[in-house]
């Protein structure tokens, strides 16, 4: 599916990233079956997932990669379930160009060239992360 | 991107105008620089004339840093439009390479205008000879490109046909990375395809979570208890390859120590590699 992605480490991001699966799954109560908290730890192994990725990436010293650690940073901090960001969001405007800048971490504040410059390396290890990812799970299921 | 690096890296383009002639009638030509021009003229006159050509170069940098950016921003607001329209008419080959120029320098200086300006006067003399090259010659593609547009000076211009250049080759290399997009044709679906390949690639990680945590919750045996050593000691060569050929077991390691969450992406590195 994907290419060989040599900005994007891949040991770094299954090694974080088990990790973090192996905690999230460590501290989960009793009752799984409450679907909010089924809810808040899927989003946790998402968040997750994002940030191995960063981290996996952060070699390329890209901007995305800066911008999605501090926004998964600043997200955690306060505990609410409260979207911040949904709320800025709606008031943008909307185009392509926005809505690209709105899809890649950090892409509002840079110039077309960049943003299309990042957008092409956070294609590659989203990618490269949502094949890892699978594989994971087929590993386990496999189990 | 590191401006002083652009700085050293920028290639010395032949241009034809030398600075010795170029650098005088910049002095005496008052008014056909407009509003640059009288700036210099203010500010030149409470300084020294030796420090001139320094305090100079900062003015023409300041003015066409603020121009460049007022005009980006402009530009940004519906950057795709003029793309569109303008890249089948940027065809002056001999005119990209003092536009690398130009954009780089303007790159830089927004960049670090204090330090530069403080460094170096070689630049601003560069500058000022690099503003002044629209107004001499008389370049005919260029006006034309310009009158058509209806919009954009000679020297923005210039350096947005270099840019537009870059964004079609960056375009050029999504589309290979995006699946299926080779064969849109416009801009404007390009990017319309790049966005739902991402919107998809973003659901995915939601849904493969998701997935994980189904799948995690249900197997609770045989996970526990494993040596962290083995994991990072043996198995990271084994993720190393593509297939990711983990062992099963292997990938739920009892890691007590691990604060994850902090995300120390440095310390990551340490610890793995």
């Amino acid at each position: 599916m994907t290419t060989e992605n040599p900005n994007f480490n891949k040991p770094i991001f299954a090694n974080r990233f088990l990790r973090a699966l192996s905690r999230i799954r460590r501290n989960r109560p009793n009752n799984n079956s409450n679907p909010s908290s089924l809810r808040r730890r899927s989003k946790k192994i998402k968040m997750a997932a994002y940030a191995s990725m960063a981290s996996a990436a952060a070699g390329s010293n890209k901007a995305w990669t800066r911008a999605l650690i501090r926004r998964l940073r600043n997200r955690r901090r306060p505990r609410s379930g409260l979207h911040h960001r949904v709320v800025v969001r709606e008031t943008e405007p909307v185009g392509r160009v926005d809505e690209l800048r709105r899809l890649v971490p950090g892409g509002r504040g840079m110039d077309f060239d960049t943003l299309l410059d990042e957008t092409a390396h956070y294609v590659q290890c989203l990618s490269s992360q949502v094949a890892l990812m699978q594989s994971i799970a087929d590993s386990i299921i496999m189990d | 991107m590191d401006p002083p690096q652009l700085m050293n890296a920028s290639p010395p383009s032949p241009s034809p105008y030398n600075l010795v002639e170029v650098w005088p009638s910049f002095r005496d030509s008052s008014g056909i620089l407009g509003v640059q021009e009288g700036d210099f003229a203010r500010r030149g006159g409470s300084c020294p004339a030796e420090a001139g050509s320094n305090r100079d170069g900062s003015i023409e940098e300041s003015t066409v840093t603020e121009q460049s950016k007022s005009h980006r921003w402009l530009k940004r607001r519906d950057p795709y439009e003029d793309e569109s329209k303008v890249v089948s008419t940027s065809s002056a080959n001999d005119m990209t390479d003092c536009d690398m120029k130009r954009l780089k320098v303007e790159k830089g200086e927004s960049g670090n205008l204090k330090k530069e300006v403080a460094a170096s006067t070689g630049l601003g003399k560069k500058l000022a000879e690099q503003s002044l090259q629209p107004v001499e010659p008389p370049k005919q593609d260029y006006i034309h490109v310009r009158a058509r547009r209806g919009q954009a000076t000679d020297s923005h211009s210039l350096a947005e046909r270099a840019r537009r250049e870059k964004i079609s080759e960056r375009m050029k290399i999504l589309q290979d990375l995006v699946p299926g997009c080779n064969k849109v044709i416009g801009k404007a679906l390009v990017l319309d395809e790049i966005i739902n390949y991402i919107q998809s690639l973003q659901r995915q990680v939601e849904l493969l979570s998701m997935k994980l945590e189904a799948v995690t919750s249900s197997v609770n045996t045989n996970v526990e208890g494993f040596p962290a050593k083995d994991f990072n000691g043996q198995a990271i060569d084994t993720v190393d390859t593509m297939e990711f050929s983990l062992h099963p077991a292997r990938e739920y390691i009892q890691e007590p120590s691990q604060e994850w969450l902090h995300m120390q992406v440095g310390g990551g590195f340490e610890n793995t590699t």
